[in-house]
């Protein structure tokens, strides 16, 4: 004992040094615990606490050793078998784990040799203390982790399914189909693909609807199959995946399941197929369900399980055959259910705000009944955002007043980290009450909750096909969302459910929801079933097939957009449009802005329109947020608005990385959807590049001098990976307590609370890994991306007017025309028309809402002559949305002249052209027939000419193309030259016109029809002259088709008897012909004549028979031989010039 | 390249509480653990709560007296210099000292109260 307090007094446990020289002993480089480890910092604190402990037992103990070797000596006595335990305890006898100590032992032996000179070492007494310590950390560090395993295992026995383990395994193993139907909390998402895996299925696939339901359950079966540090168990969703060769259980949304079997149509990488929450009726998953029905026959090893909750199971069975199902009771606890209808003065008109008392006597009810003490939140169920605002401000106010309750609302709209507020904790004595949309229906579950008001109300997006137009309604819910919202009460505890309507109004309810296949746009659906080839979609074998004209409507659709020919065939437009996971109109954005040197910015504003907007709605009050974002608007339009504000982040990026949060909280807008532009676009440039759309830039990158730069991006990558998999690691963070105002703040909103907030999110930040960020520097270069955004910052009008012809034909047919009134009206009441619904305003989030004027032709300009100007615009939108009023939103404006004639897929005239009807709605006005001529006449050329060269760039490789022949690549001088005629056709085209929309009337009685005309003889007489086009008489509308887009002389005003009258002497300008001919004439000559100089060498005869003359805009480059000039000049300048020669 | 794909010998079963789990080693040594040694023939695997492939997880053993397979938890065994089940505890109780002694008392009124 003495000698002990001897050391204590040269070997301090708290020095650095002390402490190293046992590291040298018990932690070196490959022990079980090396110095410098997480673990090593744990077993120091361990050590000091075990101390502590042996300290206090110390003081206490000496008695109870003694009594307790007196005992054992009775014991031994009276033993039958001797165990031949030790006589004294120690805790150390119930350790089953030693440290080989021989080497410590020599150690050992030279520190004591070296104790005589130097008193600073370890003694014998340390060592021991420090392997003691050791001995028990180990052990409970082995406890620890067994104590997980068990609670693991317990969790696992008392979910309901697992009484059906060995039946469900059983099943799967004799029938190719099984449907287990099982309620909320039965566990049959986790569990079953866990059974499988145990019982020896590989290469299990399990779908689920949601992206984020894929992550979540990958990582808890990871860690129920004890692999949550392997890739056993992985996801795959839109741009993530942590899928490795060793993955034996994947998660994937059926979206991307999808897209594998139109890679692999025998989908031979699986051997389980999983289709999770089948009940749930989304278009993928019935569309999924129909394409594994058919492929079963040819996998007869494949296995298909359907998981579902007890809702409509038969149906499923009966689709496959009368499958076996299994039906496991779910966990709930029961509650009760209250029907509360609203009574008739408080039920309100449809114009008026929802009446809050209703709600607010449930929270009041809640208050008198149930103590403060006793826990338990609110979930309330609304159709919308609007409505959740509404009531939130009436709970709101009655929560400030009480102090007992804090109130989040819930909808898909709200910043992720908003979102998120739902699953922290409200603070002892006070609920929560979370207004939420049908989100919290199945997307996102609560736990702790045990009310639910139910208002029986959701708002489904539905399409109408004749308006062309989404619409958000407001429904009843069906039977079986009521009874999932109810459910959503029993989850923790026994619940109570409030139902405002009455029992008969439930009774009345639709059984189940109308599935999406029966609601929505099947453009995307048919695109891709044709891209599969599973056939005619009119005869595909849907579980509940759409009704035919929902099929119709779409192919007519997908026709229009150029996507299908006139056979319903794919065309190669078609073809790529399918591979890109995106809206038709923005597949064809990508595609044409390949043609031209646009990729980076149309890769931008694609991925921008193809997310949630990443304007906060919440921010747009707020006037610091305002003030912030005005140098990103552009008042070009809302795409242009996109970009700029990409742009902007991606500087910031580069320059601040995760200094970027700060910048976006500032400018109220939501990092994540930046995040998933970025992600968005690089797989845009990806498939572009597969598709030979895009040149592959890499060869610029791998310079020597770039070694070095690699190596540096290496070992960041590396640094990078090690942070993304700590960050993993440590995510099961603890839920954080809410404060009692927390309800009060908006979403970076107004002032001082934003300061607030703010501060105390730095302290957050700084701790915290910026995950995001992380795996923004893993996926992408920052620098590449730069460059990226520079190309597409600072456009000049030229490109940018370019662009916006590329949106617009990508946006093709969405397009509304300004109301002839709108400038006479105020700035919020200006309303526009598309072809198909009259009187669609602009989202309020939309530029133009803010800035209607850019819109409107100026006052003096229009009334000087009855509306003749050159400065008209339309609007090419990307949705057309019906709430309470009928919103475009994502708009941007193109002159209407130019774009129409340049987009359009029917354009009709009168005889001199004067008159221009677009596709039978909008009508233009020419006063200048000489002036209507040549403009037409350059749009056919450069129309011919964008067509060609965009088939070019496609490949022509497909079945559709002639003699299956890859034609040659366009080349940079024909693109160039494209797009140099397209500008000045945009920019420089000077005529005024009048734009009017046609009266229902008008529009009916537009074409003369088909008619036995002589003048058609003349037409055909003329044939010699254009060799190239064919005018053929227009069976239907009359006049003559002289392109698939354009009809001559077919509108019913037309000067159709005096056609021949208009025949006046032309002289070409490149050949030498001079004759009378009429307009359409002079214009198929000029469509077909080249001059000479143009003449390409090279081009065979066939292309230069079947493409159009790529020379007349109105002005060309002409290069004269003899003044060895290039001149920019009409023809008939050209034509002027060489005569001067000539003279 | 995964970091616990340790091929499993077989399932460990515990005979008392059937919890149970594929273990990748059976022995006195864990693999890659150098130092260490275990006091008895161990049940055991790489350790699933932790990221560091090198750590192991003891699972269970054999009682020193009936040879059952059980797990370490302790609902079912206890270590003091061997592995004994608690079955094999209790008839032998008398041999064990009196803070395990105390502890099988306490276990024993705890299961009664909650069950
Ligand atoms: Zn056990
Ligand atoms: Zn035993």
């Amino acid at each position: 004992m003495s000698r002990e307090r001897d050391k204590s007094q040269s070997w301090d446990w708290e020095s650095r040094q002390c402490r190293a020289q046992l590291d040298e002993i018990f932690f070196r480089q490959h022990d079980y615990i090396q110095t410098g480890s997480a673990e090593h910092r744990e077993f120091w604190t361990f050590f000091e606490r075990f101390q502590r402990f042996t300290a206090k037992r110390d003081m206490s103990g000496s008695k109870s050793s003694r009594q307790e070797s007196h005992e054992k000596k009775a014991n031994k006595k009276s033993g039958s078998v001797d165990l031949g335990l030790p006589k004294d305890y120690d805790a150390r006898y119930r350790i089953n784990v030693s440290v080989c100590s021989k080497d410590v032992e020599e150690r050992l032996g030279r520190s004591d040799h070296k104790k005589r000179r130097e008193t600073s070492g370890p003694g014998r007494q340390e060592i021991t203390d420090c392997r003691i310590a050791l001995l028990h950390f180990l052990d409970f560090n082995q406890k620890q982790s067994f104590s997980k395993l068990a609670k693991l295992r317990k969790e696992q026995k008392s979910l309901p399914i697992f009484q059906y383990r060995d039946k469900i395994v059983e099943l799967v193993r004799t029938h190719p189909v099984v449907v287990v139907a099982g309620d909320t909390g039965c566990g049959k998402s986790t569990q079953v693909p866990q059974y499988l895996m145990t019982s020896g299925f590989n290469y299990i696939a399990c779908t689920q609807p949601r992206r984020i339901a894929c992550i979540s359950l990958a990582k808890r079966v990871s860690f129920e199959s004890l692999n949550q540090f392997g890739s056993k168990v992985g996801y795959q969703i839109r741009f993530e995946t942590s899928r490795t060769t060793a993955t034996k259980l994947l998660f994937l949304t059926e979206g991307l399941l999808l897209r594998q079997i139109q890679q692999d149509a025998s989908l031979g990488q699986y051997q389980v197929l999983i289709v999770d929450e089948v009940h749930e009726r989304h278009l993928h998953c019935d569309f999924l369900l129909g394409v594994l029905r058919s492929l079963l026959p040819l996998r007869p090893d494949l296995r298909l399980v359907l998981m579902s909750a007890t809702i409509n199971i038969k149906l499923f069975s009966n689709y496959f055959n009368g499958a076996p199902v299994l039906q496991v009771p779910g966990r709930l606890f029961p509650i009760q259910v209250f029907y509360q209808p609203i009574p008739p003065e408080e039920q309100g008109s449809r114009s008026e705000k929802l009446d809050p008392r209703p709600y607010l006597r449930v929270l009041q009810g809640i208050d008198q009944r149930y103590l403060p003490e006793e826990r338990g939140d609110l979930l309330l169920f609304l159709s919308g955002v609007a409505e959740i605002s509404t009531i939130q401000d009436a709970c709101q106010t009655y929560a400030t007043h009480t102090q007992r309750w804090i109130v989040l609302p819930l909808h898909s709209t709200l910043s992720l980290a908003q979102q998120d507020k739902v699953f922290d904790i409200a603070p002892p004595g006070v609920r929560k009450c979370i207004i939420s949309t049908n989100i919290a229906e199945t997307s996102v579950t609560i736990d702790g909750v045990r009310f639910v008001v139910d208002s029986g109300k959701v708002k489904e997006m539905s399409f109408d096909p004749k308006a062309k137009m989404q619409r958000l309604q407001e429904f009843w819910i069906s039977r079986a969302s009521s009874e999932q919202r109810k459910g959503r009460a029993g989850r923790t505890g026994p619940g109570i459910c409030y139902r405002l309507y009455s029992e008969s109004d439930y009774d009345a309810f639709a059984p189940y929801p109308v599935p999406e296949i029966h609601r929505v746009a099947l453009d995307s659906l048919v695109l891709q079933m044709k891209s599969m080839g599973v056939g005619d979609p009119r005869s595909f074998v849907f579980i509940d097939p759409p009704p035919a004209s929902s099929i119709q409507t779409a192919v007519t659709y997908l026709r229009e957009q150029g996507a299908l020919d006139e056979h319903g065939e794919l065309t190669p437009i078609g073809r790529l449009l399918a591979q890109l996971p995106v809206d038709v109109v923005i597949g064809k954005m990508l595609v044409l802005g390949s043609v031209f040197k646009l990729v980076e910015p149309v890769l931008t504003v694609a991925a921008a329109l193809s997310v949630q907007s990443p304007f906060l709605r919440s921010a747009q009050h707020n006037p610091d947020c305002s003030t912030a974002r005005q140098p990103l608007q552009s008042n070009q339009g809302d795409p242009f608005t996109l970009l700029n504000t990409f742009n902007a982040w991606v500087q910031v990026k580069k320059d601040r990385g995760s200094g970027s949060r700060k910048w976006c909280r500032r400018r109220g807008l939501e990092e994540q959807r930046l995040y998933e532009m970025v992600n968005l676009r690089r797989q845009f440039k990806e498939l572009l590049r597969t598709h030979s759309l895009l040149e592959d830039d890499s060869g610029s990158r791998t310079g020597p001098q770039d070694r070095a730069q690699r190596r540096e991006r290496r070992t960041e990558r590396q640094k990078l990976h090690k942070l993304k998999r700590d960050h993993d690691f440590q995510e099961n963070t603890k839920r954080k307590v809410l404060r009692l105002e927390e309800g009060l703040e908006g979403d970076g909103s107004s002032g001082s609370d934003e300061e607030r907030t703010a501060s105390n999110k730095r302290k957050k930040d700084e701790q915290t890994v910026d995950i995001q960020e992380v795996k923004f520097k893993l996926r992408h270069n920052v620098n590449e991306l730069q460059e990226a955004a520079n190309a597409s910052a600072d456009l000049s009008s030229r490109q940018q007017s370019l662009l916006k012809l590329v949106l617009c034909r990508g946006l093709y047919p969405q397009l509304a025309t300004p109301d002839e009134h709108n400038a006479t009206r105020k700035d919020s009441e200006q309303v526009f028309h598309t072809r198909n619904k009259q009187g669609v305003v602009i989202h309020p989030t939309s530029v133009f809402a803010s800035d209607p004027e850019v819109l409107q032709v100026s006052e003096q300009e229009s009334s000087a002559d009855k509306g003749q100007s050159n400065r008209h615009q339309l609007l090419a939108f990307v949705t057309l949305l019906e709430t309470n009023k009928p919103y475009v939103s994502n708009c941007v404006r193109v002159p209407a002249l130019q774009a129409l004639l340049l987009v359009a897929n029917s354009v009709d005239t009168n005889a001199d052209c004067t008159r221009v009807v677009v596709d039978g709605w909008l009508e233009l006005g020419l006063t200048d027939g000489d002036m209507a001529l040549k403009v037409l006449s350059s749009a056919i050329t450069l129309r011919g000419e964008w067509e060609r060269l965009l088939q070019a760039q496609l490949g022509q490789g497909g079945p559709g193309s002639r003699g299956g022949l890859v034609g040659p690549k366009p080349s940079r001088r024909d693109l160039d030259k494209l797009c140099e005629g397209l500008v000045r056709f945009l920019l420089y085209t000077e005529v005024s016109y009048s734009l009017r929309r046609l009266t229902g009337l008008q529009s009916q009685n537009l074409y003369i029809g088909p008619q036995q005309n002589t003048d058609l003889s003349s037409s055909s007489a003329l044939g010699f002259l254009f060799p190239g086009m064919k005018t053929e008489p227009d069976p239907i509308k009359g006049g003559l088709r002289v392109s698939h887009f354009f009809t001559y002389n077919c509108l019913c005003d037309s000067m159709d008897l005096y056609s021949e009258c208009l025949r006046t002497f032309w002289s070409c300008p490149h050949c030498d012909l001079y004759m009378p001919l009429t307009p359409l004439e002079r214009m198929q000559h000029e469509a077909t004549c080249r001059p000479e100089e143009e003449q390409q060498p090279e081009e065979d005869s066939e292309s230069a028979q079947t493409s159009a003359s790529s020379s007349s805009g109105l002005t060309r480059v002409y290069h004269c031989d003899l003044c060895n000039k290039d001149l920019t000049l009409t023809s008939t300048e050209i034509l002027k010039h060489k005569r001067q020669h000539l003279s | 390249m995964d970091l616990n794909e340790g091929s499993a010998l077989g399932v460990f079963r515990c005979k008392l509480c059937e919890l149970s789990s594929p273990y990748t080693f059976y022995g006195q040594k864990p693999p890659n653990t150098r130092a260490i040694v275990l006091l008895e023939e161990c049940y055991g695997m790489k350790d699933p709560f932790s990221p560091d492939r090198e750590k192991f997880l003891v699972l269970g053993s054999k009682c020193s007296l009936c040879s059952k397979t059980v797990c370490v938890g302790p609902d079912c065994s206890l270590f003091y210099t061997k592995r004994f089940c608690l079955p094999c505890v209790r008839d032998n109780i008398h041999q064990f000292p009196e803070q395990i002694q105390a502890e099988l008392v306490k276990k024993k009124t705890i299961q009664k109260t909650s069950s």
